[in-house]
């Protein structure tokens, strides 16, 4: 029951229920300021991002600065300024890496994106089981990458694969799919894009179906073709959908680990190292952690800037609709 | 939806809808077969596909890989992380989206942590961990190295950004009227939140555990990395059949189905929510 108020008069005393007693008397006279409220409900979550990023960081930032190769008796060692991040910079392994996560990573967003895309409008046009299909489309993205990513090594085989098999029939000779320089990428990127096309497909689908039906009505009674309604109204209607699911695809794709650690492990020799796989190389099995702290800042550095530019982008179209609206 | 013939159109479209769920669906189908396969069936060129099934490589992985101890350590540490971050979580989430404490300034931050780079604070991490192992908070807490209590809360940290930002948008799809009526009638804050909003957030919440839960089950390289034997999850004893003497392909594939499969039943029967939240960040926005 709320307790009701009765304003105070001369002798006549305040009803109060239990419930306003026993809150009142735990708290001050004066309820806990809206600010206060605030800070008191973010509190716990924050204090535990803030100690699990920020202690790993001031720490990544100290190693970085410093002489750190943890297998040598001297460990942590002296300052030695930015020579960590000089070396980086002229590492060739370095670029090399980075190179190769660049290439998966706008390979795999890419076609990620331009198949999600499609499939997308496919479904947005089916007549019956859609809920069906779309959740048997769900399926990849529930897989852990590390479990599924050996079944792929186990397809991909060039003698027990069932990939040559399918593919004898076609004409196309038996391939070493992960031990060829040439193809083992493309195929690191194909199994990304089979785990994570269904994502973008689904988001761009509600996207689509979130659209407004009247702007698709009026061209069409104006006549417009089906490539002009693409182009001048789902497109940049779909924009802050695309935007934000590119912006997502694109952080994931470069900080993917788990797919080249089942897949290939970096191999055949250095052919899919890349960063963050030669990062952990470096870091945990050679234990040049100034050198993996420098590199990893660098990473993160770039990731940020890259995502605040899309972010703040995504913001003001955002703004700029709602301004219309 | 007016009756209308079925269409070429259709029918073409159906054809290709169904080869690719053929196409997104055969590796999974493999899995699952070559679980089940007498590992002289395996190693076979070329693959086969019709097979005498055996429980073989189950047996083999439960009882001379342990597996059951993997399963257990998954179930426990991702319930855990989950319950955390969806207490915490929540909390923190509705405070951003009533009262946005920082101005955006503090969301923004909590959005870049999502970004860091695990190299940059596995480290970090490991030696954390390895000092509150060595305490008595930490041993009863199951706080240190190998312990699930480290896992618990790394997978809390992972997931609290993600959930503050997804439970964001439900929140503010709560008209602020239900709020502000409540309180004039009398309701405390806390009272508003747990009467009036959380029963409307529900949806919003049930979707954000669904995620937390598949990201720290399917989670691997933090996983590896700060347990050793008594903590390991799924993921890890997957990995583990990469051994050095070669690859195990039956008890993997069988590792695999049990570390895969649950989690796919588990999508199937929530796909409705699991559609919901991941277009609820994308739409709304």
């Amino acid at each position: 029951m709320p307790p009701h108020v009765r304003v105070a008069q001369k002798g006549v005393k305040m009803d109060r229920t239990i419930q306003e007693i026993s809150v009142a008397s735990k708290a001050p006279k004066k309820a806990m300021s809206d600010t206060w409220y605030s800070i008191l409900l973010i509190a716990p979550a924050m204090l535990i991002i803030f100690f699990f990023a920020l202690v790993p960081l001031f720490y990544a930032i100290y190693l970085s600065l410093r002489y750190a190769d943890l297998t040598s008796p001297a460990g942590i060692g002296p300052f030695v300024g930015l020579q960590n991040f000089r070396f980086a910079l002229n590492e060739g392994v370095f670029w090399m890496s980075t190179g190769h996560t660049l290439t998966f990573a706008v390979f795999a967003v890419g076609a990620e994106m331009v198949l999600g895309v499609t499939i997308a409008f496919q479904l947005n046009q089916l007549r019956w089981f859609k809920g069906v299909i779309r959740s048997l489309l769900l399926l990849p993205l529930a897989a852990a990458p590390i479990a599924v990513g050996q079944v792929w090594r186990y397809m991909y085989h060039m003698d027990f694969g069932v990939f040559n098999q399918i593919l004898a029939p076609l004409g196309i000779p038996a391939q070493n799919w992960l031990g060829d320089l040439r193809l083992v990428m493309p195929c690191v990127i194909v199994f990304d894009v089979w785990q994570w096309t269904p994502f973008v497909a689904l988001i761009v689908l509600a996207g689509l179906q979130s659209l407004p039906k009247e702007p698709f009505e009026a061209a069409e009674l104006d006549g417009a073709s089906t490539w002009q309604v693409l182009r001048r109204l789902t497109f940049p209607m779909l924009t802050p959908v695309l935007t934000l699911v590119f912006a997502l695809r694109s952080i994931d794709a470069i900080r993917m680990y788990d797919a080249v650690a089942s897949l290939t492990r970096g191999g055949p020799g250095m052919a899919t190292e890349t960063l963050t796989y030669y990062l952990f190389r470096l870091g945990l099995k050679y234990f040049r952690m100034d050198y993996a702290g420098a590199m990893s800042l660098l990473f993160l550095y770039v990731t940020v800037v890259f995502t605040a530019v899309v972010l703040r982008s995504m913001m003001r179209v955002q703004a700029e609709r709602a301004r219309r609206a | 939806m007016q009756a209308r013939t079925v269409t070429m159109t259709d029918l073409v479209r159906y054809t290709v809808v169904i080869a690719l769920l053929i196409l997104f669906l055969f590796p999974i189908y493999w899995m699952i077969a070559t679980s089940f396969k007498d590992p002289a069936d395996i190693l076979t060129r070329p693959p086969k596909w019709a097979f005498k099934p055996t429980l073989e490589n189950y047996r083999y992985a439960f009882e001379e890989a342990n597996f059951g101890l993997f399963i257990k350590n998954s179930l426990f540490v991702s319930l855990a992380s989950t319950a955390l971050v969806i207490v915490l979580g929540t909390l923190a989430s509705y405070s951003f989206a009533r009262y946005n404490p920082g101005a955006g300034h503090l969301m923004f931050f909590i959005l870049t942590t999502r970004m860091m780079p695990a190299i940059a604070v596995i480290i970090p991490y490991f030696l954390i961990f390895r000092e509150i192992g060595e305490t008595t908070i930490g041993q009863t807490l199951g706080l240190g190295l190998d312990k699930q209590g480290a896992l618990v809360v790394c997978y809390t940290m992972f997931n609290l950004p993600f959930a503050i930002w997804l439970m964001h948008s439900f929140f503010q799809d709560i008209p602020i009227e239900l709020e502000d009526s409540a309180r004039l009638d009398g309701y405390s804050r806390l009272q508003v939140l747990r009467r009036v909003v959380l029963p409307l957030a529900a949806a919003g919440i049930a979707v954000t555990a669904i995620f937390c839960l598949l990201f720290s089950w399917n989670e691997f390289l933090f996983a590896f990395l700060l347990t050793r034997s008594a903590a390991s999850t799924i993921t890890v004893g997957v990995n583990g059949f990469w051994t050095l003497r070669g690859i195990l392909w039956g008890p993997l594939s069988a590792a695999a189905t049990v570390c895969v499969v649950p989690m796919m039943v588990f999508a199937l029967l929530l796909q409705r929510y699991i559609v919901r939240g991941l277009t609820f960040g994308a739409v709304r926005g």
